[in-house]
């Protein structure tokens, strides 16, 4: 193990105390054990400070999530602070008031947490699973294409076009999702998408 | 009513199709150079301030003697001496600190300063007797071993059985390097690294979170040794640039305006304050007032990577 020690902590594993420290050398090496005898009882707490996007429009600005809890113990992390990202070009710390309030969308108890499906006639929504749901829109958006899929134009001009459905994309994407987003809709022969890919 | 800077509304016209600053948007200087009388000034305050119950009063009454006598010091000084225009140039134009600490020259200026920094603190009330020894000490030094101590402190290697003169060194060095930085152009500064003051190249004692107007809420490195300030993104370690596993520690229950920023990569950390909830904060000073955080952090084997003469050997 690669291990570094300060002069301090070689000092205090030689036991030679205060020597050494500036502290010592003015002759406070007292006030030094003072400062230990304070902070003994005390622990440290750990907070972490986290970039993202801004989840609501296509300006993704950039925002830091303030959160407490240790990671490495289990703890659950909980978020108690967001901020505009003062190092971000795009919003340069400022957030319009829906961002600023972001914090309370991300506490929201009806904070929507898993796929969600409201069957055709029925009042209430019912927890579904990611592939049932991903099923689900397979097999519908599958039937609509064979359905109403336009391959030639009036005059025999191949379109390949499919006008019937829109696709709806995420705005924090990165590059590389937008890309594929444009690679999966494009290809089906989409004409109505929209995944903010303008940023 | 339109926040300054916003385009004036003609009377009685439409609105102009222009944005308008809605809010602080931040646009930080990437240098602020210091000014030598209130940086020591607000020192030597900041350490009388923090001095009353702390567990390290007598050493904090000890330093704000130290920062009030960097400060008294100043007055009728002779001009620092900066390198020729021709080089100044060049350490503009490539990314170099102007003032290098690696070409520290101990001229006459800094002959002058560290006499006058010896007699202003040795005139203090209530000097311990190592303070007083390390004076005379250095006073009694010749010109070599003057430099040889001014060199140690540069690079970092304070010898253990002498700290106490080589503290005043560094606190002299402080004041020549100081105001060499106050008489540099801050526009034309540029970054040399994150952990390298753009001035003099030395490391920063820690970072601040500002509250300034056109700069809330970005982070300004402190150098240990002239006291610029300089702009460095937040969220990053200063140490190994790794931006992953970044955490901010802090006592808990404490007042959380000083923080650790550690870095699960180096396992390093540099203090950040964050100035902007508390404006009294001062970089070296709470650095040697939050001494319990290291402390503490130490215990978890953290290596504290800030630079501060007044805690050698932590």
């Amino acid at each position: 193990m690669n291990m570094q020690l300060s002069r301090r902590q070689l000092l205090k594993l030689t036991g030679a105390g205060a020597a050494g420290s500036a502290l010592g050398a003015f002759g406070f090496g007292g006030a030094e054990e003072a400062m230990a005898q304070a902070v003994r009882p005390f622990k440290l707490a750990r907070a972490t400070e986290t970039r993202n996007t801004c989840p609501y429009c296509s300006v993704s600005c950039g925002m830091i999530l303030y959160s407490l809890g240790d990671r490495s113990k289990n703890a659950r992390s909980e978020i108690f602070h967001v901020e505009g990202d003062p190092d971000n070009p795009v919003n340069r710390g400022t957030l319009c008031p829906k961002g600023a309030g972001v914090l309370d969308f991300i506490r929201a108890k009806t904070r929507v947490k898993h796929p969600m499906y409201r069957a055709p006639g029925t009042a209430a929504f019912k927890q579904v699973s990611w592939d049932w749901a991903m099923d689900r829109i397979a097999t519908l958006m599958k039937e609509d294409r064979d359905r109403n899929f336009i391959a030639a134009n009036k005059d025999g001009v191949t379109v390949n076009r499919w006008t019937t459905t829109g696709f709806l994309a995420g705005c924090a994407t990165s590059n590389e999702a937008g890309w594929l987003t444009w690679k999966v809709t494009r290809g089906l022969g989409l004409i109505q998408v929209d995944n903010q890919a303008r940023i | 009513m339109p926040r300054a800077g916003s385009p004036q509304l003609p009377p009685g016209g439409a609105v102009p199709p222009a944005p308008m600053n809605i809010g602080e948007a931040a646009d930080p200087p990437f240098a602020v150079l210091p000014d030598p009388a209130s940086l020591f000034g607000r020192r030597a305050a900041r350490f009388a301030e923090l001095a009353p119950e702390h567990p390290l009063e007598a050493y904090l009454r000890f330093l704000a003697s130290v920062a009030g006598a960097q400060r008294d010091c100043l007055d009728g000084l002779p001009e620092p001496v900066l390198p020729p225009p021709v080089e100044l140039e060049r350490a503009y134009t490539h990314s170099m600190p102007p003032v290098p600490f690696g070409r520290f020259e101990a001229d006459a200026v800094f002959d002058a300063t560290l006499t006058a920094f010896l007699d202003r603190l040795a005139v203090a009330d209530g000097l311990p007797q190592a303070s007083r020894d390390a004076i005379e000490g250095l006073r009694a030094a010749d010109a070599d071993a003057r430099r040889a101590m001014a060199d140690a402190v540069l690079v970092g290697s304070i010898p253990e059985d002498a700290v106490a003169p080589h503290v005043l060194m560094a606190a002299a060095l402080q004041v020549h390097f100081t105001r060499a930085a106050a008489r540099l152009d801050a526009s034309r500064l540029t970054p040399v690294a994150d952990a390298a003051c753009p001035s003099c190249g030395s490391g920063p004692v820690a970072s601040m979170i500002v509250g300034w107007p056109g700069a809330h809420g970005t982070r300004f490195c402190a150098c240990s040794m002239c006291g610029t300030l300089w702009n460095v993104v937040r969220i990053k370690c200063l140490l190994c640039g790794g931006v992953d596993g970044i955490a901010y520690h802090t006592i808990e229950g404490a007042p959380d305006v000083v923080k650790a920023e550690t870095c699960e990569q180096c396992h390093g950390y540099v203090k950040i304050l964050h100035q902007h909830k508390d404006t009294r904060l001062e970089s070296v000073a709470d650095d040697v007032g939050s001494l319990g955080l290291d402390l503490l952090l130490a215990e978890e084997d953290w290596v504290r990577g800030g630079a501060n003469p007044f805690l050698t050997g932590y």
